[in-house]
């Protein structure tokens, strides 16, 4: 272990962001083979509570399994189809209250380990403060302008 | 030919003589007809499997000490074993993800994990002091392109009662964003993505929230126009239902012959201050069984009859 940590000097490492906070964090994992979105599933969740981030729940929406039929046949035999399935699995983790480095270097460990064949939809959440333009109305506070006639 | 390769590969279990002389090469250990054990052989029970599978690779049979059969089986068979069996190289494996290699990732990655403030440790608080919730979609496949054009959509969600607003600044922000509003939570959602870039959006959509504030507040000459049919809520006041119990009141204090009854006295007498209560109650709330009782039991008071 190092005696000094690397965060001291991540100021000099990369550029400085200030950090946002994120209420909530949902994944969103869509694959083909669900033995593989089980693995992945227990591998995101073990990463996240090594790393202390709390775990809403762990969701499984039921698959959606898309088929079409096509002509057998390159020429007529209209009577002689073969039919084909794609079948998605879904997996959705909900991750609560991160910060943006937090976030930032959970994903991306978790999309680095993302499986061939695996896609992945993050909705991220922001939470901020009223910015300062929207506390107070402006018009006390502007000139008065005298109003012109608008020319029809 | 292959006579000559033979002869070539047995010479090799002998000391080399070549036409110059160096014969101080050492004979090679192993004969190429036979090829090496596989690893798996000479691996520990208690190894460092991290060491063997770093990073994600395809499986290696001569790696991987686990006697795996994968496969459809042939008839009164078994699945076929791991050697060179393809379905087994197919699928993604997570030998490189096994609970100890995960715990040393995230133990190496902890250090540049920042803690979340305990102070904002429930849903309330986060909305008490950050109202404003931007949301944004990321999205991660494997194709030919990294870009998502759906991805530069962004979503910003506010409650109008975390926002410095007044009665008539609230009404008026209601009605100019219309379909935006629900009424049941009190949240006000701008969804932006008519910019092709994210921060773009973003900035976008703060400015129509800006936007919709300060003209909120401004009053226009036209607002003095607003008639009955433009009213959120029912207001008892210079309405229909006022006018006709003050005449019905007026009528029946005429009739009764008693001294002339001033309007202010009658509106702030109890009798039509409860009516008008049940009658705003009535048009702002819908019909329950408790308003029509209470409107019921206003107007016997107002008409004075004892039923």
């Amino acid at each position: 272990s190092s005696q000094l940590p690397l965060s001291n000097f991540l100021p000099f490492l990369c550029s400085y962001e200030p950090e946002t906070l994120y209420k909530r964090l949902s994944i969103l994992v869509k694959g083909h083979d669900k033995a593989v979105l089980d693995s992945y599933e227990y591998f995101a969740v073990l990463a996240a509570k090594e790393l202390g981030i709390s775990v809403e729940k762990v969701d499984k929406p039921p698959k959606t399994i898309e088929r079409f039929t096509l002509l057998k046949s390159v020429h007529i035999y209209k009577k002689h189809r073969v039919q084909y399935e794609m079948r998605t699995h879904y997996m959705c983790l909900e991750l609560k209250y991160l910060t943006s480095s937090t976030a930032a270097v959970y994903l991306e460990y978790v999309q680095r380990n993302l499986p061939e064949g695996v896609a992945m939809e993050v909705k991220k959440t922001k939470i901020e403060k009223i910015p300062e333009h929207i506390q107070k109305p402006v018009w006390d506070t502007l000139p008065q302008v005298e109003e012109t006639e608008v020319k029809s | 030919m292959s006579s000559c390769g033979n002869w070539f590969l047995k010479s090799l279990f002998d000391v080399l003589i070549l036409p110059c002389g160096r014969s101080h090469i050492s004979p090679v250990p192993f004969s190429l007809d036979q090829a090496a054990p596989p690893r798996t052989e000479r691996m520990a029970v208690d190894q460092d499997w991290s060491s063997v599978y770093p990073t994600a690779a395809s499986f290696k049979p001569a790696s991987v000490p686990l006697p795996i059969r994968m496969g459809y089986p042939v008839k009164r068979g078994v699945p076929p074993s791991k050697e060179g069996n393809l379905e087994l190289i197919k699928i993604p494996n997570f030998l490189h993800l096994t609970p100890p290699a995960i715990k040393k990732h995230c133990a190496a990655l902890k250090d540049f994990c920042t803690e979340w403030p305990s102070a904002l440790d429930s849903d309330e608080k986060c909305e008490q002091h950050f109202p404003i919730e931007v949301e944004t979609v990321d999205y991660v496949s494997s194709g030919t392109s990294i870009r998502n054009p759906k991805a530069r959509v962004v979503t910003l969600r506010v409650k109008l009662s975390n926002l410095n607003l007044d009665d008539h600044a609230k009404k008026k922000l209601i009605k100019l964003v219309g379909e935006r509003y629900c009424q049941e939570t009190d949240v006000l959602t701008i969804t932006t993505d008519r910019c092709p870039l994210r921060r773009q959006n973003y900035d976008y959509g703060m400015h129509l929230l800006t936007v919709l504030y300060h003209e909120s507040w401004k009053t226009e000459k036209w607002e003095s126009e607003k008639s009955e049919e433009d009213m959120e809520e029912y207001i008892w006041e210079n309405s229909q239902s006022q006018k006709n119990a003050l005449d019905t009141l007026l009528r029946i204090k005429a009739s009764e012959n008693v001294s002339n009854v001033t309007k202010e006295e009658l509106l702030a007498s109890e009798v039509v201050k409860n009516y008008r209560n049940s009658v705003i109650a009535l048009k702002n709330e819908g019909e329950t069984e408790s308003n029509i009782s209470q409107y019921k039991e206003s107007v016997k008071k107002l008409l004075n009859i004892q039923a």
